[in-house]
C-alpha cells in the first residue's frame, strides 16, 4: 500500500471536518474522493500535503501512512521533497507573475542537479503541446485549460511518484474536461499512482479504478468504479439519478 | 558644464545610497508583504559593525595595513549584518507569522524593533558620536573644473554592481524565482517543494547584507556614526522604493537616484533647508499620479 489513511480526524479552527475515516492507494491506481462541497474532500489531501501553519489543518486523532510510516510529523516541503507526493490544487494556483517555462523550472527547485531535467520538460510538452507553444507567456494569460495542464505539469516535474488532483475539472469546458482525463489515464498507464478529488463523481469514476464517497467528513460508501456507479444510492446523490 | 557635472556626481553618490537602502525594504516587501521599518536601523547597525571590525582588524592585535583592513571588512560587515537582520526575522517576524497575525502588527513589531536597535545602541555606547577610521586614502581628481574623489567612484560603482547581481539573482536563478513566486501565492511554495522560511531568510540575507555594504560605505564618506544615522536616511530610502514601485528591484534604484538627484536639484537653486521640503512634495506628486510607484503594478488582492 503506497498511502494509507487512517481513522482521520481533522479540525479546521473549531469546526471538525473529518471524522474519522480511512481510505488507502496502492501503487499503480488511479483513486477518487467523491462527493459534494464541503463533504471534507480537499480537507483530505491538506491533511496529507499539509500547509505552512497557520491554514494548516489540524489533525487530532488517526494516522496517514506513507509505505507504511506516519507521515504526520513531516514537513510540508519534505512531503514534496523527501517522500515524492505533489498536489496540484485546488483553483491551480500557479504562479501568474512568472512564464509557464519558469513554473515548471521552480518544481524542480528541490530535486538534485543532475537529474535528467530536460527529458521530464520534454515529456510534459508531449503531454501537453499546448504548454510547449506558450512557454515563455506569462503564465496568468494562459486560458483556464492551460492553466490546469501547467498546474498538473507543474506537479509532475517535482518528480513525484504519487500525484494528488484537487479538482483539475472545475472551471473547464467539456472538451478540455476529457482530454484533460485522457492525459490522465495516459499517465496512469505510463506508471504514475493518483489520488483524484472530484465533484464530477461521473468522469471521476469513469477514469479511476476504485472510490470512495465522502459526505460531511464520514466515508458513505467506497469499492471498485464499477460497484459505485451501479450503487443505486450514489446513482441517486452523485451521479443525477 | 563642469557645475552642472560635479552636481550629477553628488546626485548620483546619495542616489546610491538611497537606492542601496531602497532595495532591502523593496526585497522583502516583496516576499513577505511586509514593510520592514527597521531596515534604516539595520543599515546604522551595519555602519557600527563596520567601525568595529575595521578598528578591531587595524587595532593592535591584527594590525593590518588600511587597504586590506577595508578588504576583509566588506565581507565582515555584510555578513554580520546580515546576522542582524535574519536575527530580526528569526525572533520577531517569524513568531508572528506562525501565529497568522494581521500584517499590521508585523509592520508595528518592525518598527519597535527599529527603535530597539537605536536605543540598545544608545544604551551600550552613549550619546557621544564615533569617528570613523580612514580605510581608503582619499584621491581627489581634477578634470577640469570637476572633483571627483575614488569613495565616490567606488560607492557609484557599488550601487550599479550590486544592482546587476540583484536583477540576476531575481530573474536567472531558481531561488530568485521562488522570490517572486511566493510573492504571487505564499500558499503554494511549499507544494513545489521549497521550503518558505528558507526563502524568507534568504531575502533577509540580501537586504540586511546590502544595507551593511551601504552602511560601511556611508561610513567612509561621512565618518561620524551616531545611533540615529539610520533614521532620516532610512525614511527616505522607503519612500523612494514606494516611489519607485516597491517590490521591483529597478524601482527601489530608479526611486533611489531620483530622490538623490532632487535632493541635489533643489540645494544648486534654493537654500539647503528647503531641501527636504522639495524632495518630499515632489516625492507626493509623483504618487499623486501614480500611486502604484514609477514601476509598480497595481496589486491585485489575492486570497
Amino acid at each position: 500500500m503506497l498511502l494509507q489513511v487512517e481513522n482521520l480526524e481533522v479540525k479546521y479552527g473549531n469546526i471538525q471536518a473529518l471524522h474519522g475515516i480511512s481510505f488507502h492507494v496502492n501503487e499503480g491506481e488511479i483513486v477518487t474522493l467523491i462527493g459534494a462541497n464541503g463533504a471534507g474532500k480537499t480537507t483530505s489531501l491538506y491533511s496529507i500535503t499539509r500547509l505552512p501553519p497557520p491554514e494548516a489543518p489540524r489533525v487530532i486523532g488517526g494516522d496517514i501512512k506513507f509505505r507504511g510510516e506516519s507521515i504526520l510529523k513531516t514537513r510540508p516541503s519534505d512531503v514534496v521533497r523527501k517522500l515524492h507526493l505533489a498536489l496540484s490544487p485546488e483553483g491551480r494556483r500557479i504562479f501568474g507573475n512568472l512564464s509557464v517555462m519558469e513554473n515548471l523550472k521552480l518544481a524542480t527547485y528541490s530535486r538534485a542537479k543532475n537529474a535528467d531535467l530536460d527529458h521530464e520538460y520534454e515529456r510534459i510538452f508531449e503531454l501537453f503541446p499546448r504548454l510547449k507553444e506558450r512557454r515563455n507567456q506569462r503564465s496568468e494569460s494562459l486560458s483556464g485549460g492551460e492553466q490546469q495542464m501547467l498546474a498538473v505539469g507543474r506537479a509532475l516535474m517535482t518528480g513525484c511518484k504519487l500525484l494528488l488532483l484537487d479538482e483539475p475539472s472545475m472551471g473547464l469546458a467539456p472538451v478540455l474536461k476529457y482530454e484533460l482525463f485522457r492525459k490522465l489515464k495516459q499517465l496512469n498507464e505510463e506508471g504514475m499512482t493518483i489520488l483524484l478529488v472530484e465533484q464530477n463523481a461521473n468522469l471521476a469514476l469513469h477514469l479511476a479504478h476504485r472510490g470512495y464517497v465522502l459526505d460531511t467528513g464520514n466515508i458513505a460508501a467506497a469499492g471498485t468504479s464499477e460497484e459505485l456507479l451501479g450503487n443505486p444510492e450514489v446513482k441517486k446523490a452523485y451521479l443525477g439519478g | 558644464m563642469d557645475f552642472i557635472i560635479q552636481n550629477v556626481l553628488n546626485a548620483l553618490q546619495w542616489g546610491s545610497f538611497y537606492a542601496l537602502i531602497a532595495l532591502g525594504y523593496t526585497l522583502v516587501y516583496g516576499v513577505l508583504r511586509l514593510i520592514n521599518f527597521a531596515h534604516g536601523d539595520i543599515f546604522m547597525v551595519g555602519a557600527y559593525i563596520a567601525f568595529f571590525v575595521s578598528g578591531f582588524l587595524l587595532g593592535p592585535v591584527i594590525g593590518l595595513s588600511p587597504a586590506m583592513a577595508f578588504a576583509v571588512t566588506v565581507p565582515l560587515t555584510m555578513a554580520l549584518t546580515s546576522l542582524v537582520g535574519v536575527t530580526l526575522e528569526r525572533i520577531a517576524y517569524r513568531p508572528l507569522r506562525r501565529k497568522g497575525a494581521h500584517r499590521l502588527y508585523v509592520v508595528i513589531t518592525a518598527l519597535m524593533c527599529g527603535l530597539i536597535l537605536e536605543y540598545s545602541n544608545l544604551a551600550v555606547l552613549g550619546a557621544s558620536r564615533l569617528k570613523f577610521p580612514e580605510l581608503i586614502e582619499k584621491q581627489i581628481w581634477h578634470l577640469g573644473g570637476v572633483t571627483l574623489t575614488n569613495l565616490k567612484v567606488l560607492v557609484i560603482a557599488t550601487a550599479i554592481v550590486v544592482f546587476l547581481f540583484l536583477q540576476w539573482v531575481v530573474t536567472r536563478t531558481r531561488v530568485g524565482m521562488a522570490m517572486r513566486a511566493i510573492s504571487y501565492d505564499k500558499f503554494a511554495i511549499p507544494l513545489m517543494g521549497i521550503p518558505s522560511d528558507n526563502i524568507i531568510v534568504f531575502t533577509f540575507i540580501l537586504g540586511s547584507g546590502f544595507a551593511g555594504l551601504a552602511g560601511l560605505l556611508f561610513a567612509m564618506s561621512y565618518p561620524v556614526l551616531e545611533p540615529f544615522m539610520g533614521m532620516l536616511i532610512g525614511w527616505k530610502a522607503f519612500i523612494a522604493a514606494v516611489v519607485g514601485g516597491i517590490g521591483d528591484i529597478k524601482g527601489a534604484f530608479v526611486g533611489g537616484f531620483l530622490l538623490g538627484f532632487i535632493e541635489v536639484g533643489v540645494v544648486t537653486v534654493f537654500p539647503s533647508t528647503y531641501r527636504d521640503l522639495f524632495a518630499f512634495t515632489i516625492l507626493l506628486l509623483i504618487l499623486w499620479m501614480k500611486p502604484t510607484g514609477l514601476f509598480g503594478m497595481p496589486q491585485s488582492t489575492k486570497i
